[in-house]
């Protein structure tokens, strides 16, 4: 029943449509209306840009928790720039997106050539950041974008502002070079057996490498992106959006391929937003509590179904047991 | 004299293969009692069910100082006191002495359940102490002791509180890792055990040891006990006689066509348990490397392809020298290697076979910006037919493969570059016969299509089935090389055998 449902590998398709006709049922004319539809798009797009940033190392065996601080960094650069006028903010931007490249850069230094391990290496870089954050500026900064700066990201094209699609052509580049181009399956292969993949000629390290440095430009591209739709700086901002970002890539690996990919990452993270946004709309007040509870319960439940089916098939199969999903064993590392 | 362990018509049967059969078995008291044989002859079986792991066939008995017990319990045997330690030690390397004593031991606790470590780490020297080893840091990590340390530690677990009962301890290649000098301190405390009364069966493939710490000898060649002696006036020769027995053997190899340049040469290469080969392949030609496991057997083929790094030498194709360390540079120069254990080196758990066969180049399917993915499946289906791999399809998870087909998954992977040099470590371990053979079939082949073909196994048969000529390791050098009608398995048994007197 499972097997011909497929809702191992579909469940986030499933949770979405089962959403769509609860909320749909109960509160039809907001949840269903074309202002929920762009809210919960617009709402999710930092979500969904950092959601590639940490999906791009993973796919390499690599971790990078440095995400959501490196985010932060991105924008506390832009917005200090901005606001003391010496270059102008598109400049800004690009110094920022370069600073978060070289943490990127010396987390991969740290992973490559010192060994350590990338979930400790990339922890400890977070902290590096924080600090230097809170070094650099201690207060709330805020309108200090021009708004010739923030029309690059805000403009409105089919009702929808430019970033949205910044985030699609983001996400069809990753899809395009990790399922379509040789250095994606080399890093799926590092990813799978680093070993097996360095035997085969794959140079295992420079991909490790070359990934934390595109995480780390993603995720201050995040911090743009941020800095057009919010343009406020705050100390808050940041490692809270971490969670949400990681628990969509886990749930999207165990969607569709049982391992990290672009499509299935966009699906769990919608997927989900469209609960949240069902649930905000029907319990009107006092609801902070439910989306991490609602986000946690639902990642859980889709890598459980997931990782089950692996372990029937272990059973049944008696295959190598190194064989299943190694959405499983990621997550269960991650937890330790 | 008393008898510690007496066994009688001791027989296993595996579906389809006799493992032992009618063996009997008796160790004296305080007597070092060597067990030998070739791989394949039914010592780990016999261990195995000793230990409780596997159930003997019926009509099997045993005794333990006289007493009966039930063969095949893991329990029952713990009971009458006989304790093992196995090739892997099975210590726990991040935690210290005390610790990993404690793990068969338990702790003494005081009130609250508190641990009395002050009891724990003085019990924890005694035992260390009375293996002669009163220096050993008992608090620092099992990981940080040398090896023949490490040896003793699991020895001193698997011994905890023998006073009261341990009557037989089972050491099963112990020395398989251990460095020259390590051998003689192990061998102190293997004799300091025997001076106080304890049975030991040692099991172990260097009979220099076994003349040298052994009362008797057991002998067993294909699932039968062939004899057993008094180590004194037993001579190298005749206990090498007894192990390897006399075959008729089955036609070999045929003489290799070889000509033009060398394709490989090895200049002085030394790293891992390798000390110094040199050597040259010729295109068309099968050479073997056979030795026994610490021989540098293990390691010839890994230092060539940049699985280890070596310390010194060369290795040079096609007059092109490779970069250390550095698989790469040995693929560009034409190198294809298949890795022994297949699950850690070879394979890549979380793709499928399609995705495994054609990692090491994808440049034939890369075209117009993108990977064609219908010219690689017709490639795939090419390969799965030309290998004749049993797979659903070629979007199957490699893991789901039976092992023989994972292997000529990993075989298509490599031949598939066109190799000039082809690097087999351990071709057909663990796969059943029928896979074997074609695997042979593969090596043949393409050794006739010119291909230089290196073949390192354990396998003896092997080699002579597939060998134009076979070198055999010993202590990390060449110690023989055997060509044409010297290519028997029985030449290179002894030959592996012969001198293997450890340098320290």
């Amino acid at each position: 029943m499972i097997k011909r449902l497929a809702l191992d590998r579909f469940s986030a398709l499933y949770l979405w449509g089962f959403f769509m006709i609860v909320f749909g049922v109960l509160r039809p004319r907001t949840f269903l209306s074309g202002t929920s539809l762009q809210l919960v798009i617009i709402e999710n797009v930092i979500y969904g840009v950092l959601a590639i940033a940490f999906l791009i190392p993973l796919t390499t065996g690599t971790y990078d928790l440095s995400i959501g601080t490196m985010m932060s960094l991105s924008l506390v650069i832009t917005n200090s720039v901005a606001k003391h006028h010496v270059v102008p903010p598109l400049v800004g931007m690009l110094i920022a997106l370069a600073a978060c490249g070289l943490a990127g850069f010396i987390s991969g230094f740290i992973v490559v050539k010192l060994r350590v391990n990338s979930f400790i290496a990339t922890l400890g870089m977070s902290q590096v950041i924080t600090a230097l954050i809170l070094k650099t500026s201690r207060q709330t900064i805020s309108g200090a974008f021009t708004k010739s700066y923030q029309d690059i990201g805000n403009k409105k094209v089919l009702g929808l502002p430019l970033f949205v699609y910044y985030l699609a052509v983001l996400a069809f580049v990753a899809w395009y070079v990790l399922e379509h181009t040789p250095v994606g399956r080399y890093m799926f292969a590092t990813g799978g057996n680093p070993e097996a993949a360095r035997l085969a000629g794959v140079r295992t390290d420079r991909l490790v490498w070359g990934s934390l440095i595109v995480s780390g430009l993603i995720a201050g591209f995040a911090g743009t992106v941020y800095s057009w739709k919010v343009g406020t700086y705050s100390q808050s901002i940041g490692p809270g959006l971490l969670f949400p970002a990681i628990a969509a890539v886990f749930f999207g690996a165990s969607q569709l391929k049982a391992r990290p990919n672009v499509v299935g990452t966009l699906i769990a993270l919608y997927a989900l937003a469209w609960g949240i946004k069902g649930i905000q709309l029907t319990f009107s007040s006092d609801t902070e509590w439910i989306t991490p509870l609602f986000t946690g319960i639902s990642l859980l439940t889709a890598v459980a179904l997931a990782s089950r089916q692996g372990i029937i098939k272990v059973h049944k199969r008696k295959v190598d047991p190194a064989a299943p999903a190694v959405v499983a064993a990621t997550v269960a590392e991650l937890g330790s | 004299m008393a008898e510690t362990l007496r066994i009688e018509h001791l027989s296993k049967t595996f579906p389809g293969q006799a493992a032992l059969i009618d063996v009997g078995l008796t160790i004296d008291a305080g007597e070092v009692h060597a067990l030998v044989g070739q791989n394949g002859s039914g010592k780990s079986t016999l261990v195995k069910v000793l230990a409780g792991y596997h159930q003997p066939d019926p009509g099997s008995n045993a005794w333990v100082n006289g007493q009966p017990i039930a063969l095949g319990d893991a329990h029952a045997a713990a009971l009458a006191g006989i304790r093992f330690v196995h090739q892997d030690l099975g210590l726990v390397g991040s935690i210290s002495t005390v610790e990993n004593l404690a793990l068969t031991n338990g702790y003494k606790t005081g009130a609250g359940r508190r641990i009395q470590w002050k009891v724990a780490v003085r019990q924890a020297k005694e035992a260390m102490a009375a293996l002669g080893l009163p220096d050993l840091d008992v608090r620092a990590p099992v990981a940080s002791l040398p090896p023949s340390q490490k040896t003793a530690v699991a020895i001193a677990r698997s011994l905890v509180g023998w006073e009261d009962g341990a009557s037989l301890l089972v050491l099963d290649e112990p020395t398989a890792t251990l460095p020259g000098a390590d051998v003689a301190r192990l061998f102190d405390v293997i004799h300091r055990l025997k001076a106080k009364g304890l049975s030991i069966l040692y099991i172990s493939h260097h009979l220099d040891e076994v003349f040298e710490l052994a009362d008797r000898v057991t002998v067993l060649r294909d699932a039968r006990r062939i004899d057993t002696v008094p180590v004194a006036g037993l001579d190298h020769a005749s206990l090498i006689e007894l192990i390897v027995g006399r075959r008729i053997e089955s036609s070999s190899a045929s003489e290799a066509a070889t000509s033009g340049a060398p394709v490989l040469q090895l200049r002085g290469l030394t790293g891992g348990n390798v000390h110094g080969i040199d050597l040259e392949v010729r295109p068309g030609e099968i050479v073997g490397i056979a030795g026994i496991t610490g021989s540098g057997r293990e390691h010839v083929l890994g230092l060539i392809a940049g699985q280890l790094p070596y310390e010194s030498g060369e290795v040079i194709v096609n007059d092109r020298p490779l970069q250390n360390y550095e698989p790469r540079s040995g693929i560009a120069a034409g190198v294809a290697f298949v890795p022994a254990d297949r699950s850690v080196r070879g394979t890549v758990a979380p793709m499928n076979v399609r995705e495994n066969l054609s990692l090491c180049d994808l440049s034939p399917h890369f075209a117009g910006g993108r990977l064609r993915r219908k010219r690689e499946t017709t490639e795939t289906n090419w390969w799965i037919e030309k290998l004749s791999i049993k797979t659903s399809s070629t979007e199957t998870l490699i893991g789901s493969l039976s092992g023989g087909n994972q292997q000529k998954v990993m075989f298509g992977k490599a031949l598939r570059l066109n190799p000039k040099l082809l690097l087999l470590d351990e071709p057909t371990q663990g796969i059943d016969v029928g896979a074997k053979d074609q695997i042979h079939a593969l090596i043949d082949t393409s050794s006739n299509d010119g291909v230089a073909t290196l073949v390192a196994s354990t396998d003896t048969d092997e080699l002579v089935r597939l060998c134009h000529r076979v070198i055999v390791l010993i202590n990390g050098r060449i110690a023989a090389t055997l060509t044409g009608a010297d290519i028997t398995a029985e030449h290179i048994e002894h030959t592996q055998l012969q001198t293997n007197r450890r340098d320290s």
